[in-house]
């Protein structure tokens, strides 16, 4: 830490800086020194995977609230920011819309979708992973299986990242971009769902738009607010893992080659990656009572992030935390989050990310990094801007 | 050997019914389902692994 700065402003950016170091896993390795990082007065992160899981499982005290993190919104968005009770009466409707049975039936479709992507470069012996794939194939996904128009999806990349990803350098040019971009975000949806009323179709918003809670139908606001979510969540995270996925096998030909040679080996290499990258480096939680931490007072009030990426390469928790083991059993890691606030949409990524490995590896077993390659990772979500990768061409027929 | 599950504390992450589902199942929210609490000795090894991979500690095994 540069010892002129600012303390609070050199906690915040080692946070951020999470997500875009090179080896995230010597940042947090070094910040479990302490089981309390903290940032300033009234932030401060959480290191150590015993102590994150307490955190992750007592949302009355480490409330998942709208007052955690500001992403823009005027209502909390649903059902991230709402603790229980009130929480379980959406996860209801939505967990079965995203349960394993439900992202199982989506491989078809998701393979399908995954050669066409390939389609588009393999013969060629380049490509840019993030542009051409990493982007579009969750996008694909993610707004067929919710219902909307393809043609929206740069708007939407657009939208998602004025919340997650604002220009600007500080909070205050931050700010006045995420709340403009999330009135755009309300007034996308508003017209979404007056169209819907209109015209009722067989998808995913539909089925959430049916669905009653407690013998009534969410109201047109709490359809907005699911929405929402949907958005920044659903059109991000997965991106972001592939991105670290092939970024990482390109650089380790051996666990990649591990992969070509016994497909068996995916569901537990993308448990392996998951945690080894931990794409969401972090969750947010506001603590809703003075407390402590290994003895570090926390104050009722105070932004208390959850280091995630830390509790996976925590080796007081995980034996071997610093080797990558491509068949590691067990791995209870923690990078969809846990607690009642556990990722909705794990078991849809998890069945893209397997499906995306399988298929490129068939007919891509060999790539780099294309020569002079500086990966640049993004702060916040770990993902990159661009990630060119060479290979040999795949043969016509 | 028994398993116990914890309801409250599954959180679906569903990684027993995907590692083992010769003894987890999923319910309609994706939340582990037991379906067996006696193990017989040609399943303990996998119900063992289904138990150390949640993330959440929602399973018990009593040996």
């Amino acid at each position: 830490m540069d010892a002129d700065q600012n303390p609070s402003q050199a906690g915040t950016s080692t946070l951020v800086d999470i997500a875009a170091a090179q080896d995230p896993r010597a940042v947090t390795r070094a910040l479990r020194e302490q089981p309390l990082f903290r940032v300033g007065e009234d932030f401060c992160a959480i290191t150590r995977r015993a102590d994150i899981e307490r955190a992750l499982r007592d949302p009355a005290l480490f409330s998942s609230g709208a007052e955690a993190v500001n992403l823009g919104n005027v209502r909390p968005l649903i059902p991230l920011q709402i603790d229980p009770p009130k929480h379980v009466k959406y996860r209801r409707v939505l967990d079965p819309l995203f349960a394993p049975r439900q992202m199982a039936a989506l491989e078809p479709e998701i393979a399908g979708l995954v050669n066409r992507l390939i389609d588009d470069f393999a013969r060629t012996g380049s490509c840019d992973l993030h542009t051409q794939f990493a982007v579009p194939l969750p996008c694909t996904v993610f707004l067929t299986l919710i219902g909307l128009p393809l043609e929206d999806l740069d708007v939407l990349l657009e939208l998602k990242d004025g919340i997650i990803r604002p220009p600007g350098e500080t909070l205050a040019e931050q700010e006045p971009v995420r709340a403009e971009t999330a009135q755009r975000i309300y007034r996308y949806f508003e017209d979404v769902i007056a169209k819907r009323r209109q015209a009722p179709s067989d998808d995913l918003l539909a089925r959430i738009m049916n669905a009653e809670v407690d013998g009534a139908k969410l109201t047109d606001e709490e359809i907005l607010d699911i929405c929402f979510l949907f958005i920044i969540a659903g059109l991000d995270t997965v991106t972001d893992s592939l991105d670290c996925f092939f970024a990482y096998l390109a650089q380790q030909p051996e666990h990649r080659r591990q992969l070509v040679k016994d497909e068996s080996v995916i569901p537990s290499a993308v448990e392996e990656l998951l945690r080894w990258e931990s794409p969401v480096p972090a969750v947010a939680r506001v603590a809703t009572a003075d407390t402590e931490i290994g003895g570090c007072p926390v104050r009722a009030g105070e932004q208390v992030m959850l280091l995630l990426g830390s509790a996976n390469t925590d080796d007081s928790a995980v034996p071997g935390a610093h080797e990558v083991d491509l068949q590691r059993n067990p791995n209870a890691h923690l990078a969809f989050g846990g607690g009642v606030h556990r990722c909705l949409g794990s078991h849809l990524a998890r069945q893209e990310l397997r499906v995306a490995l399988r298929e490129f590896h068939r007919r891509i077993p060999d790539y780099e990094l294309a020569p002079g390659t500086v990966l640049e990772y993004t702060p916040g979500l770990r993902s990159l801007h661009t990630l060119p990768l060479v290979f040999q061409p795949e043969l016509e027929g | 050997m028994k398993i116990r599950l914890d309801a409250d504390r599954c959180q679906g992450h569903g990684r027993c019914y995907t590692l083992a589902p010769q003894v987890f199942d999923a319910d309609e929210f994706g939340h582990c389902r037991l379906l067996i609490e006696d193990v017989p000795p040609e399943l303990e090894s996998a119900a063992r692994t289904g138990a150390d991979n949640c993330p959440e500690q929602a399973l018990t095994i009593e040996d």
